[in-house]
Order: structure tokens, then C-alpha cells, then sequence
């Protein structure tokens, strides 16, 4: 089977003053699909634009970035816009709802930029099955400051999730909740991964994040310093993951 | 003091983009401001160098005031008054020269012959000369000819130019003795006067009257006690008596409806650039509100974080009212270089930079400025640390604010207002009218915030079909700040409204210019005679004989004195009205009314003159005419008359107006060709014409030269009002950008969930397509009933309002262009936002 994500030797360079940064140099990797992968590292190691450069959000300085078999890196950026909005959904730390749409309109928005009319057929009962999926249901006329930071997210997720992609990419989606607020939005992930056969890719800096993925690669200084494979498990324990980065002296 | 100034600099640097849009705005609105008081200013200048230029050193003017004008016997009486130093006495006259062997076959273009006593006139007036030497003081035949006709006649010292007199005098030909230099009052509307002596003159056109005698004082006289021996001595016709300070008046007075206007459209700009100062600076109150957090909690007092917006609004309020100043003296030029804005009645000669205008546009323009800033100032000061960083300020409490802060706003301008207006302007009427058209658009502007969210939803509904996802995307783009919304859409609905007005009341004056041609003249076409043409002279029998031509109607138009006001009168034949369906009458029977004015002792008046003598139908018209008095019954009141110097002239029968009234013959003939006959008729009349040295025009070309006077009047002030719209524009830039970098996060996401660029931008222009929308209806509303008020408030012009609905969809149609041009840039920045910086804004 051919991977679903995969990037070649990707760089990314940033202008700073006189100089140059280098955000991710040369990382390659490739995600197959129904795997949940995880990137961990400190700030600034570059996890967050790594994601950026797979979801094509950015174009890479050089290397390539394959999406389901497309160059999405070397894309016009309405040919990778459509490619984006066919094949992912993002789910980000600060949730990112609209503040005057309702929960049902969030939730549509995959719908509604798509050019469909997410108030019959399918598509609502999409809209549907994702808030109920996220506990929502009942909530559709909900405005944003109506809800909690979890009920936000969920309606963040059941929005990366109402149009199915093959695809979800997660920027530190539990970073802004308590604990069990963000269990239940990574549950929801591995889930969607589980039992949806959706890819998964997330960033984050928490090991019990982190430990819910298939693998994960740890990030130091833009570059992939190491590839921690730890399979596909229903409890989610971190302590495999916590002490092999305890090895690696992270 | 000096940390906060460079805080508010960099504060204002930040941003630079808005900080010079309104710097822009504040420039536009004093400019217009500013070229207000210059042209004010330069029409003062004009009606006092005018006066000047007209009556010389004369301490008075007594006019003729029929045509028969004043005689010998007058002029003997003023020169035996005490006190009478100097007599000049004038007399003015059109005629036409021989043909002009360098013009072509046309009638020659008339001339105004002025006949003076040289050695007196010398004494009162300045007639400088190019070239040549003055009249000599024993008379002859000579003449000074001004410059315009020298050039276009060919003419040089020595030369001659032969003037067609009298029938009884005949053709003369007078040697140049000299080449008057130009200047700006030249008798001669064209420019084409020639002075000659009074008795060549006289001889020319074989009278011994005189129309005016230009009076100098000894010193030590007073006019008024002069002015009384005058009023025992003078009885034998009517006169007018006229000194420097009234014609000053008089002349001011002409052009009190334009600077109306003009303060106006210049308080209206104003009121536009305040609405911009002061959502630039709730912008960035509202964008800085954590920052302000920030300070407070550093330890700032809240009367520095006031002072701290109030120093910023000075930063822009001395750029801009700097760049006003210099945009107003540049625009009041351009206007003073184009000419007459009075519609002809004065024109601009010179630029007058008044000092105390200028100090009186920098104060206004700061005042509207400081006064804009107050309310974010105090509410930037009320913010507290934990509300700036945690809640979003309330809407509603901010809406109260700002309705309260758009009230101090107009009462600011409304001080503009005052100081604009012209002091000649008097009259309940007069000052009814802009004060209601200022209640109005503060009631605009005040109805705005709470129409903003229905009529966009309206205008929502109208878009949908087009761009649904772009529509449901921006649905509640307009409530995100409904107090800026309001604010944005108000300066766009003012200016508008200000167009849609003038546009209104440009359309009906226009009408109302030209209406009196076909409800009035029954004719075809109109024949212009230079001088009246006595009815029984032979050449008209052959007009009136000439193939095709039905019908030809006299028309005179004189004076009458009616209780010791002026009237304009014309004699008309009213046996040709009836036949012609012409003049409708609003009170009193056609059929017995006009012929009842060839019967004599009749009269119909317009019911303008009717309304303001208090005479109804039936009642009696007491004229002056000599030392009797002739009262004439009101046999009927119609709409609209002939419009005469000074407004609608009452009619009256050709006997009275010969016999008892002094009008010496018509100046006018209408001429109604037989049906289908009309070009060949006009092409065999043409040549008759131009032989008996009248003029042919069909009334189309009448209309459409009148129509094209009353365009070229409102063009100015429209090109004034857009002044208003530009700003406007601006504040939609302002707006829709700051709309924008709120939005960054929500764009950066909607970008990451696939909405192309293409579609980021058409977001924000479609937001701007609604504000627009919702602005020009808004506008039009109000501009339609601006306008039914100044019309209705204004005098009588007998016509239906019209709303001029070309005015409005170009208004409705220009309001979402403007506001989608305006978009552009704001709808750049959407499209080109970075995906991954704007979800790490916060």
C-alpha cells in the first residue's frame, strides 16, 4: 500500500534579520494510511511547521511533500487549496470556530466553502453524525462563547471530521484543555483512526498525547532525531513512550 | 508627557496605512471647509470690486426705470441738486456693427454702445486704455472700442466701425480713438462694449433720455440728505436710486443660495472626515485594548491612557488640517480659475486667502478631530486590566457611547455651519432649509446603527443566488461591530444623500428653468431682438407673412413699479395663448382670461408674485406708471410666468403695456410654424431675420442653453459633494481592513479548510458590496427627502419635485462601486493572508 503522506528531504528556511533560520531541514518521512503518528519535541524544534508543510498550509524551500499521491508542495495554490479541502481536516490548539456562526454553521463550514448546501440531505446528516459523534448533538444553535474550551473543541473536531478525510492533522489540539477534556479529544482521534480507518497526524509536547499514536518521531533543532514505533494499543499507556525518551535524555 | 508623545507616534506608525487614510479624511474635510470660506471670501471681493468697477467714484446711481429711461428735464434736476458735484450721465444701448468683414455670413454679433460726457465720466469712472487716446471732451463721432471687439472685429486706432442705429438715424460710422484695455465688468455681456459721446450716441438712436446718471458728491455732503432733495426734484418718470453699499449688498445677495450650498456640502465633508477620525481612532482602541490592559496594569493613570488617544488624534489632526489647509486654498483656486459659480449673477476674479478663514478651518478642522477622539479616549480610559484581557467590550454600551459622541460631532460641525454661513443670507426660509437637511442626516446617521442589520440581511438575500457560500460565509460580517458598521455606512449614506439632493433639486430647478418655455411661449421657435422692436414696424408684418410661419407672438419685457417694490412685466398677446393651449392657469378662467388682457385693464400674475403681494384672483394690481397709478384686475394666476432679471414677471395686454406702462415694443417673438412645415419655414425665415437684425433659435436650443447654465451651477457643487463621497470611500477602506486583521485568524483557518484565495477575496468584497448597498439605499431615502425639503423650503418654482432618477442609480449603482473599489486593498490583504502566521495570531 502507498503511503498517504510522505515528505522528501523537506527544508524550510525562514529570512531573520541578516541571516537564515532553518525550521525542518531534510526531514523525510512517510505516514501509511489509518496510522496515527505523532511529532514531539521542544518549542521551536520545528514540529508545528513540519505540520504546516504536510498539510501544504506552507511550501517547503525544497524537498516535496506527497498527498495521496499528489505533489501537493508544488501545487498552484488553488489546485492545493482544493486538494486540502478534499483530503484533510485541522484540528488546532486555539479551535479556530467562527465566532458569530453557530455550532451547526461551524460545523458546515467544510460544506459551505465547498459550494454545498449543508442544510439537507447528506450533507446535515453529516453535520449530524459529527456532532453526535462529539457529544454535541443539541447544541447546533449554541453560538461559540456559549460553550466551554472542551465543547469548543469538539465542535472544532466534528468539524475537521464532518466531511470524513482521509487525512486529519491535530497542532496540539489538547494544549488549551484540562486533562480529561483533552482524553476525551484525543479518545475521539484514535477513534476516528480505530474504527474510521482516518489518518492521523498530531503535534504535540504531551508524552500522553503522544502515546496514543502508532509512532512517533521526535524532533530536535528542525530535524527528525528519532522514530518511536509503539503499535497500535487500546489502553494508550505513556510509560513505553515516557522511558524512551527518558534514554534519549528528553 | 514626551514618553506618551512617542508612545502615540509609534502607535500611530503602526498602522500605516489607516493612519493616512485619515489623515486624507481629515484633509479632504477642512479642504473643502477651507475652499468654502476662500470662495466666500473671493465672492465678497467680487461683488465690492464689481460695485466698485460699476459705479466708479460715483456716491450714487440714479437708474432709469422704464425703458423711455430719464429725461433731459431729470438730468437738469440732479445737476441743479446741492451737494451734486459731479453729473455723468450714460446711456446704454445694443445694437449691431456693419458686417464684420472678418466674420462670415451670420448676423453680426451685437455690440453695447455706451454713450458718456466724457469730461464728467472722467471725473467718476476709470476706463483704462490699451491703446490710443481717451474721447476727446467736445464729442464727434469717435469711439473707444474694448479690446474684445478690437480683436474680433479687426479693429485699430484710426480705423472705424459703423453701428446700425435708429430707423430714423440709419447706419453711422464712428473713427477709434482709442483701445480699451479688458476688464472683468465689461457692459457688454460678450465683452463687446464701445463707448462714444452721449450726444453721438443719442443721435445714433434718436433719443435725448439717458438710461442712468452716476451722481459724485461735494465734499462734506451726505447722501442721505442728497438723496432726499433728489426724491423732492425727481418727478418726472420712475427711478431707482442706488448707492456703492447697496449694490455691494445686492450683489452679495445674488449668490446667497450658492454658499448656501456650498457651507453646506462643506459642514456635510466635514461631518464624513469626522466619522473616519473617529473610527480609525475606535480602532485602534479597540485593537490596542490588551495593550492598554497592559499599561494600566504597568501602572498608567487613566487620564494618561486619555491623553495618550487625545495626543494621537492631534498627531493626525496636524497633518491633516495642514494638508486641508493647502487642499482648500488648491481647490477654492481651481474653482476661482474656472469662473462663475454664482450661475453667472458674479464671478470669482481672484483668489482671497482670508487669514481668519484659514485660522477658522485649523480650529474647526481640530475641533471635529479632538471631538471625534473623546469617546475612544474616555473609553480606552475606562478599560480596565481584566477586561482587556479576558472579556470583549460590550456593543451595546459602546453603541450608546457612540450615539452620544455623533451628537457632539454635530453640534461641532453645526458650529462650522454657522461660520460658513454667507451673512448676506437672511430670511426664515433661507436658514430653514440647511438646518433641516443637517436635522436629517443626523438622523441618518443616528437610524443607521439600527437599519445596518435589516437592510443587510435584504441586500444578504439579494447576493445569495450569486455567491452562496460567500454569502453565508459573510452573513454576519455587518453585526461583527455594528456601532463601526453604522459609522462606515452613515458617511457613506450622507454623501450620497448630498448628491442625491443636489442631483434632485438640479433636475427640478432645471425644469422649472425651462418648464415656462412650453407652458408659456406659443411658438415653435423664439426671434431675439438686440433693442425692442416697435409693433408697427413693417419688417414684422413680413415674418408674420413669411411661407410656413402661422403665427408670430410678441413678447416685451419691462419694469413696473407695484408699491414701491420692482415687478418684472411682459406684454404678451393673449388671443395667441388661447389659440396656442399656452399658459394653464391655476386660478381664473382661460377663456375670458386672456382675451380679457388684449381688452386692457387686465392682468395675470404668477402665483408666486400673487402669494407674495397677498392679491387673489379678482383682486386689484395697483402699478405705477409716471405720476398716476393704473389698476389693472387679476384675471387669472397661473403657475409660472416669464422669468424676468428678478423673478416672474406679471403679464399684461400689448395696450396697456404701450399706452399706460412704458414698454416701448417687444424683444421677444414666438414664432409657431403650420404643422409639418417647419424646417422649410425656419430655413425661409432665417434670412428675414437676420435682415431685420433678429436672432432665430428654436426653443429646443433655448431649453437646452438654459438647462446647460443650471448643469454647469450644480456641476461645481456636486464636484463638492463628491469631496464628501471620497471620504466616505476611505472610511470603507478603513473599515473593511480592520474588518480584515480581526479576522485574520478566521481567514487563516477558512484558507486552511480549503477556501481559495479567489474566494477570500470575494469575501471582503462582498461585505463591502452589502455596506455599500446598504449606505446608498439608505442614501437615496435620505437624499430624496433632503432634496422635496430644499425645494419645498426654497422659493416657488411651480414644478413637481422631481428626484432626478439618474442621480439615484448612479448613486445606487455608485455606492457599491465605490465601496467594492474601496475593497480592493482590504480584500488583498484576505487573499494574501499566510495561512500559518494568521492561525498563530491571536
Amino acid at each position: 500500500m502507498s503511503p498517504i503522506l510522505e515528505a522528501r528531504e523537506v527544508t524550510k528556511r525562514y529570512r531573520l534579520g541578516a541571516g537564515d533560520v532553518e525550521a525542518v531541514r531534510g526531514v523525510s518521512l512517510a505516514v501509511e494510511p489509518g496510522e496515527l503518528v505523532a511529532f514531539m519535541g521542544p518549542s521551536g524544534s520545528g514540529k508545528s511547521t513540519l505540520l504546516h508543510l504536510l498539510g501544504g498550509l506552507d511550501q517547503p524551500t525544497s524537498g516535496d511533500v506527497v498527498l495521496d499521491g499528489a505533489l501537493i508542495s508544488r501545487l498552484s495554490d488553488d489546485a492545493a487549496t482544493k486538494l486540502r479541502r478534499e483530503k484533510t481536516g485541522f484540528v488546532f490548539q486555539f479551535f479556530n470556530l467562527l465566532p458569530l456562526l453557530s455550532v451547526w454553521e461551524n460545523v458546515a463550514l467544510p460544506f459551505t466553502i465547498a459550494g454545498e448546501d449543508a442544510r439537507h440531505g447528506d450533507q446535515a446528516a453529516a453535520i449530524r453524525a459529527a456532532l453526535a459523534s462529539v457529544d454535541l448533538a443539541g447544541k447546533e444553535r449554541n453560538r461559540p462563547d456559549q460553550l466551554s474550551a472542551g465543547e469548543q473543541q469538539r465542535v472544532a473536531l466534528a468539524r475537521a471530521l464532518v466531511r470524513r478525510p482521509a487525512l486529519l492533522l491535530a497542532d496540539e489540539p489538547t494544549g488549551n484543555l484540562d486533562f480529561a477534556t483533552g482524553t476525551e479529544i484525543l479518545d475521539r482521534l484514535w477513534r476516528s483512526c480505530h474504527e474510521g480507518g482516518q489518518t492521523v497526524v498530531l503535534v504535540t509536547h504531551d508524552a500522553k498525547a503522544a502515546a496514543y499514536a502508532d509512532r512517533v518521531f521526535v524532533l530536535h533543532d528542525g530535524s527528525i532525531r528519532d522514530e518511536i514505533q509503539l503499535g497500535r494499543r487500546e489502553d494508550h499507556g505513556a510509560a513505553p513512550l515516557i522511558a524512551r525518551l527518558a534514554s534519549l535524555g528528553l | 508627557m514626551r514618553a506618551l508623545n512617542a508612545l502615540a507616534r509609534r502607535t500611530l506608525v503602526a498602522r500605516p496605512l489607516r493612519s493616512v487614510l485619515t489623515i486624507v479624511g481629515i484633509a479632504l474635510g477642512v479642504g473643502v471647509l477651507v475652499a468654502a470660506l476662500v470662495l466666500n471670501a473671493g465672492l465678497d471681493a467680487a461683488a465690492e470690486q464689481s460695485a466698485h468697477d460699476q459705479l466708479g467714484r460715483a456716491d450714487l446711481r440714479v437708474a432709469a426705470f422704464l425703458e423711455s429711461g430719464l429725461s433731459p428735464a431729470s438730468v437738469t434736476a440732479m445737476t441743479t441738486t446741492p451737494g451734486v458735484a459731479v453729473v455723468a450721465p450714460e446711456l446704454d444701448q445694443r445694437t449691431y456693427p456693419a458686417p464684420n468683414p472678418l466674420a462670415g455670413s451670420g448676423l453680426p454679433v451685437p455690440v453695447t454702445v455706451v454713450g458718456v460726457d466724457p469730461e464728467p465720466d472722467a471725473a467718476l469712472h476709470d476706463r483704462p486704455l490699451a491703446g490710443g487716446s481717451p474721447l476727446p471732451a467736445d464729442g464727434g463721432n469717435v469711439a473707444l472700442v474694448s479690446d474684445a471687439l478690437a480683436r474680433a472685429n479687426g479693429l485699430v486706432v484710426g480705423g472705424t466701425i459703423t453701428l446700425n442705429g435708429s430707423a430714423e438715424s440709419g447706419p453711422r460710422t464712428f473713427r477709434v480713438s482709442g483701445i480699451l484695455a479688458p476688464v472683468p465688468d465689461d457692459p457688454d455681456p460678450a465683452g463687446r462694449s464701445i463707448v462714444v459721446p452721449l450726444q453721438a450716441a443719442q443721435a445714433l438712436f434718436s433719443t435725448d433720455a439717458v438710461d442712468l446718471v452716476d451722481l459724485g458728491l461735494a465734499r462734506g455732503t451726505s447722501v442721505t440728505s442728497v438723496t432726499a432733495e433728489l426724491e423732492r426734484r425727481l418727478s418726472v418718470e420712475p427711478y431707482t436710486l442706488t448707492t456703492p453699499d447697496e449694490l455691494v449688498a445686492r450683489l452679495r445677495a445674488a449668490t446667497a443660495d450658492f454658499r448656501i450650498t456650498i457651507a453646506l456640502v462643506a459642514a456635510l465633508a466635514l461631518f464624513g472626515g469626522a466619522f473616519l477620525i473617529f473610527n480609525t481612532l475606535a480602532m485602534t482602541v479597540a485593537e490596542r485594548a490588551r495593550d492598554v490592559g497592559l499599561l494600566r496594569a504597568a501602572g498608567m493613570t487613566r487620564r494618561q491612557v486619555t491623553l495618550l488617544v487625545l495626543i494621537s488624534a492631534v498627531h493626525l489632526g496636524v497633518a491633516g488640517v495642514a494638508l486641508g489647509l493647502a487642499a482648500g486654498v488648491g481647490l477654492a483656486a481651481a474653482v476661482t480659475a474656472l469662473g462663475s459659480p454664482g450661475g453667472g449673477a458674479l464671478a470669482l476674479r481672484e483668489l482671497v486667502i482670508p487669514p481668519g478663514g484659514l485660522v477658522l478651518g485649523a480650529l474647526l478642522g481640530f475641533g471635529v478631530t479632538v471631538a471625534a477622539a473623546l469617546e475612544p479616549a474616555l473609553r480606552a480610559a475606562r478599560i480596565s486590566p481584566v477586561e482587556a484581557l479576558t472579556a470583549r467590550l460590550d456593543q451595546t454600551t459602546v453603541l450608546r457611547a457612540r450615539i452620544r459622541w455623533l451628537s457632539l460631532v454635530f453640534a461641532v460641525v453645526g458650529v462650522a455651519g454657522i461660520a460658513l454661513w454667507p451673512s448676506t443670507a437672511s430670511g426664515s426660509t433661507g436658514i430653514l432649509r440647511p438646518l433641516g437637511v443637517f436635522a436629517l442626516m443626523l438622523g441618518v446617521a443616528l437610524a443607521s446603527p439600527f437599519l445596518v442589520g435589516p437592510l443587510g440581511a435584504l441586500v444578504g438575500a439579494v447576493t445569495r443566488p450569486f455567491l452562496p457560500t460567500e454569502e453565508r460565509l459573510n452573513r454576519s460580517a455587518l453585526t461583527r461591530d455594528r456601532s463601526r458598521t453604522a459609522l462606515t455606512v452613515g458617511g457613506l449614506a450622507v454623501a450620497l444623500a448630498v448628491l442625491v439632493a443636489l442631483g434632485g433639486v438640479a433636475a427640478t430647478t432645471r425644469q422649472a428653468a425651462i418648464a415656462w418655455l412650453t407652458d408659456v411661449v406659443p411658438g415653435d421657435a423664439l426671434l431675439t431682438a438686440v433693442r425692442p422692436d416697435a409693433l408697427d414696424e413693417p419688417q414684422l408684418a413680413d415674418l408674420a407673412a413669411g411661407p410656413g410661419v402661422a403665427r408670430l407672438s410678441p413678447i416685451g419685457m419691462f419694469a413696473v413699479a407695484v408699491g414701491g417694490l420692482r415687478l418684472d412685466a411682459a406684454a404678451v398677446v393673449g388671443a395667441d395663448l388661447l389659440a396656442d393651449g399656452r399658459l394653464p392657469l391655476a386660478a381664473g378662467d382661460r377663456a375670458t382670461a386672456l382675451p380679457a388682457l388684449d381688452a386692457g385693464g387686465s392682468v395675470i400674475l404668477p402665483a408666486s408674485i400673487s402669494d407674495r403681494l397677498g392679491i387673489p384672483l379678482g383682486g386689484l394690481l395697483q402699478v405705477l406708471a409716471g405720476r398716476q397709478t393704473v389698476a389693472l384686475r387679476v384675471v387669472g394666476i397661473a403657475s409660472r410666468t416669464i422669468p424676468g432679471t428678478s423673478g416672474e414677471s406679471v403679464l399684461v395686454g400689448w395696450s396697456d403695456a404701450t399706452q399706460r406702462l412704458g414698454a416701448l415694443g417687444a424683444q421677444y417673438f414666438a414664432v409657431r410654424y403650420v404643422p409639418g412645415q417647419a424646417a422649410a419655414a425656419a430655413a425661409a425665415l432665417e434670412p428675414l431675420a437676420r435682415a431685420d437684425a433678429l436672432e432665430l433659435a428654436p426653443l429646443q436650443a433655448v431649453e437646452g442653453s438654459i438647462g446647460a447654465s443650471v448643469d454647469r451651477l450644480f456641476a461645481l457643487l456636486t464636484a463638492l459633494a463628491l469631496v464628501a463621497l471620497i471620504v466616505a470611500g476611505l472610511g470603507i477602506v478603513n473599515t473593511l481592513s480592520m474588518n480584515v486583521l480581526e479576522r485574520v485568524r478566521e481567514l487563516g483557518f477558512l484558507r486552511a479548510a480549503g477556501l481559495t484565495r479567489r474566494q477570500a477575496r470575494r469575501l471582503v468584497m462582498l461585505e463591502a458590496a452589502v455596506l455599500g448597498a446598504v449606505g446608498a439605499i439608505i442614501g437615496v431615502v435620505a437624499g430624496v427627502v433632503a432634496g422635496v425639503i430644499l425645494a419645498a423650503l426654497g422659493p416657488g418654482i411651480g414644478v413637481a419635485y422631481d428626484p432626478g432618477w439618474w442621480t439615484i442609480a448612479l448613486a445606487l449603482v455608485g455606492g457599491v462601486g465605490l465601496a467594492v473599489v474601496a475593497s480592493a486593498w482590504p480584500a488583498h490583504l484576505a487573499a494574501r493572508i499566510e495561512m500559518v502566521r494568521a492561525l498563530a495570531h491571536e
